[in-house]
């Protein structure tokens, strides 16, 4: 039977370091795409990744478990990444170099999937990561915490610290300003296509 | 008591874009969509963006964190991506390092007490204190005795720190293998960015190469796919002809037998 965060968190807090191992086994992944999302860059995603699980090792013994351990890691994750972005004083950079994305989507790719499905995938996740960096860190979170984290709006505003209001606003905002993006791209009625 | 929506309630829209709304209020806005050609396009609008969003996706890079007791580390077959316990972050210092950290702390300390150490006919005489005077033994803090057969065991010391330095220069280009933990631990903190920048460069290097191969390996493979599939069929179309040949053949020659076997009129 598969143990839970839970039972994994508190094997780890009587001293169980293969416990946290699970853990941290079960999270690098989420943890990694939502630095990259949020920051855009590979090497530094994977910085903030490793942070992320030190700094919930070092703060184990605090935590009480009022939250979630994923939410409490992606608050942890969330903070590293602020930092980061304080620290280099700039807007992300969405890292997109020429053949990295094409290659890792390539081995991601089905079997089905054709070069011109790959090709046109790869433009979209472009356009759609240049849109994404034009956002306010605020609305671009939101986004990338409810599309690809799944979290509920009151967990995200838990996570923002604002009310359940502001997220729902920033997300309409930041999917309101994607799309005059994208259409400005000339991707339309989705989005079927680049428009001829 | 009924729901009721508005058009200008982005909030409620995007509850019921993403599913997460109370059913009456949903009902709500279904009704209302129904009627309402504006709220059809936003929302259709909408979601076409969030299955764009779907094709943003993040690299697959090889993770592999673990936690790793400071203990039962052995730095030679540490991975690369290594998440290092911190708890005690001294016992990572190696002992030489310790050591001449060890003589330093000595040799400060002994500079700030203003240590004297003479010769004398009761053996070497050991003397601290900021203001003692050359005559004044007695008033020394701490004094020392040792065989005069050992009095030149501060010479001993000297070339002992001076060889210890020697070595920290020549080591201070750190092992990459240690890097992460030495990250940890706060060494020497230039040299590790240094380091850390340099593998990080070397490691996107590395990417970009194997994703450059990954992509010609895949662009080769579906030129080669298609390649086969258009030789698969030339070959069935050739068995098709060398089949419908045969098979006209055979039709002749049952024809002819059908022919020679029938009674003679």
């Amino acid at each position: 039977m598969v143990a839970t965060d839970e039972e994994l968190v508190a094997r780890s807090m009587a001293g169980d370091s293969e416990s946290f191992n699970q853990l941290v086994l079960r999270w690098e992944r989420p943890i990694y795409a939502l630095a990259y999302r949020v920051i855009g860059r590979d090497e530094d995603a994977r910085d903030v990744c490793q942070d992320t699980f030190l700094r919930a090792f070092r703060a184990l013994p605090g935590f009480k478990g009022q939250a979630k351990f994923s939410s409490w890691l992606y608050r942890i994750a969330l903070n590293l990444c602020r930092d980061w972005i304080r620290r280099k004083k700039r807007t992300p950079l969405v890292d997109l170099p020429e053949g990295t994305d094409l290659g890792d989507m390539a081995a991601d790719q089905g079997p089905a999937e054709s070069i011109e499905d790959l090709v046109a995938r790869r433009e979209m996740s472009g356009l759609v990561a240049e849109g994404m960096q034009r956002l306010p860190e605020e609305q671009r979170t939101a986004i990338i915490l409810k599309e690809f984290h799944g979290l509920t709006f009151q967990e995200i505003a838990e996570l923002q610290g604002c009310p359940l209001s502001t997220v729902k606003t920033r997300l309409y905002q930041g999917l309101g300003v994607l799309r005059r993006h994208l259409e400005s791209q000339g991707m339309t009625g989705l989005y079927g296509g680049r428009a001829s | 008591m009924t729901e009721t929506f508005r058009c200008d309630d982005k909030d409620t829209l995007i509850a019921f874009l993403y599913h997460e709304i109370d059913p009456p209020l949903r009902d709500a806005v279904e009704a209302h969509v129904r009627t309402c050609a504006a709220c059809t396009d936003e929302l259709a609008a909408l979601s076409g963006v969030r299955l764009g969003l779907a094709a943003w996706a993040p690299p697959q890079p090889e993770l592999g964190f673990t936690m790793v007791s400071t203990r039962a580390a052995d730095a030679a077959a540490r991975p690369a991506a290594t998440v290092v316990s911190a708890a005690n972050g001294w016992t990572q210092v190696p002992i030489w390092a310790q050591a001449v950290a060890a003589v330093l702390v000595l040799a400060v300390a002994a500079g700030v007490a203003n240590v004297q150490v003479r010769s004398g006919p009761d053996g070497v005489v050991l003397t601290t204190g900021w203001m003692s005077a050359p005559g004044v033994t007695h008033a020394a803090t701490a004094v020392a005795a040792v065989a005069p057969g050992t009095e030149n065991w501060k010479p001993a010391l000297a070339a002992l720190e001076s060889q210890l330095r020697d070595e920290i220069r020549a080591a201070r280009p750190a092992p990459a293998a240690s890097m992460r933990a030495a990250t940890v631990t706060g060494g020497d903190e230039g040299t590790i960015t240094r380091v850390q920048v340099l593998l990080d460069e070397s490691e996107g290097r590395q990417r970009r190469e194997l994703a450059l191969r990954l992509t010609q390996l895949n662009r080769d493979m579906d030129i080669q796919r298609r390649a086969d599939l258009v030789r698969i069929e030339q070959g069935f179309g050739q068995i098709e002809g060398r089949t419908g040949a045969e098979i006209a053949r055979q039709r002749q020659l049952v024809n002819y037998l059908m022919r020679v076997s029938a009674p003679q009129q």
